[in-house]
C-alpha cells in the first residue's frame, strides 16, 4: 500500500473503532445510532479502498439512509424510559460473561487469520459496474428475485405486525 | 502483514463489539444496532475477501449486496416486533417482557 492508502486506512479504522465502541457502550440509544452511523461510514470508505465504489455509494444509500432511519423510528416509537437504558449500571457478572463471549470467538477467528497463509494481491481487482448488472440479471437472477420477494414480505408482514384497527382502543 | 489480514482484522473487531453489545445491551434496539454492526462486518469481510483474491470478484460484491437487502428487510421486521412488543408491555427492555420466568 502506498503512504496515502495506508493513512486513508488509518483514518477509515479509526472511524470504525470509535462508531463500533460509543455503538456498543453508549448510555443513550441515540448515541448508539450516531456510532453506528460513524461506523457505517467507515466502512463505506473501506469499500471505496478495495476499488468498489458501487458498494460504497449502496452501504451509504441502504444502511445510512434506510436503515438508521428505520433504527431512529425503533427507538422514537418505544416509550420514553426505554429511550435511554437502565439508569443503574450492568451487573459486573454480565459485563464479564459478555466480555467472554465477545473475546472467545474472537480469538479462534484472529488465531485463524494471523496463520491462515493465502495468496492475496495488494491492489484490488476492478470490477466495471457493467459486469455486476450482467451478475445481477445473469447468473446470480434467482437470488436477486428471491431477495426482491424476502422485502417485500418483509415489508407487508411489518405493515401487518404493526397495524391498529382505528377505533379500536 | 498482507492488506487482506488487515481488511479481516477490521471485520474481526466489527464482529466482537456486535457480539459483546448483543449480550450486553438490555433493550431490543441496542440489541438490533449490534446485529448491524455484526452484519457489517461480515460484508466487509466478504468485499475484502472477494477483492484481494483470485476469488470471482463479482460474486464478492453481490454477495454483500445480497447481505445488505437481508438486513433491510431484518430491520423493517425488528421494527415492527419492537413497536408491537412496546404497545403490549410497554417498554422494550428485556428484562421486562420475560414472562416465563416469573
Amino acid at each position: 500500500m502506498e503512504v496515502m492508502a495506508k493513512v486513508a486506512f488509518g483514518v477509515y479504522t479509526l472511524f470504525i473503532l470509535c462508531g463500533a465502541i460509543a455503538a456498543v457502550s453508549a448510555n443513550s440509544l441515540v448515541r448508539a445510532l450516531v456510532g453506528l452511523i460513524t461506523t457505517l461510514v467507515g466502512v463505506a470508505g473501506m469499500y471505496l479502498m478495495l476499488a468498489s465504489p458501487f458498494m460504497a455509494f449502496m452501504q451509504l444509500l441502504i444502511y445510512v439512509g434506510a436503515v438508521s432511519v428505520l433504527i431512529f423510528f425503533a427507538i422514537m416509537l418505544t416509550p420514553a424510559q426505554s429511550e435511554s437504558e437502565d439508569n443503574r449500571p450492568a451487573s459486573m457478572k454480565k459485563y464479564v460473561y459478555s466480555l467472554a463471549g465477545a473475546a472467545a470467538p474472537a480469538g479462534v477467528l484472529g488465531w485463524v487469520v494471523l496463520t491462515a497463509k493465502v495468496d492475496s494481491t495488494a491492489v484490488p481487482v476492478e470490477v466495471g459496474i457493467e459486469a455486476l448488472g450482467h451478475g445481477l440479471l445473469g447468473s446470480y437472477l434467482l437470488p436477486f428475485e428471491i431477495i426482491s420477494a424476502v422485502l417485500m414480505v418483509a415489508m407487508s408482514g411489518a405493515v401487518l405486525l404493526a397495524w391498529e384497527k382505528r377505533g379500536k382502543k | 502483514m498482507s492488506a487482506l489480514t488487515l481488511y479481516q482484522i477490521v471485520a474481526l473487531i466489527l464482529l466482537s463489539a456486535g457480539l459483546f453489545g448483543l449480550c450486553q445491551r438490555r433493550s431490543l434496539v441496542g440489541m438490533l444496532i449490534s446485529v448491524e454492526l455484526m452484519l457489517n462486518g461480515a460484508g466487509l469481510s466478504i468485499v475484502a475477501a472477494a477483492q484481494l483474491t483470485e476469488f470471482d470478484a463479482v460474486l464478492g460484491q453481490l454477495g454483500t449486496l445480497f447481505v445488505m437487502g437481508l438486513a433491510a428487510a431484518e430491520a423493517t421486521l425488528v421494527l415492527a416486533i419492537i413497536v408491537v412488543i412496546a404497545r403490549r408491555f410497554g417498554s422494550a427492555r428485556t428484562s421486562e417482557i420475560t414472562t416465563l420466568k416469573d
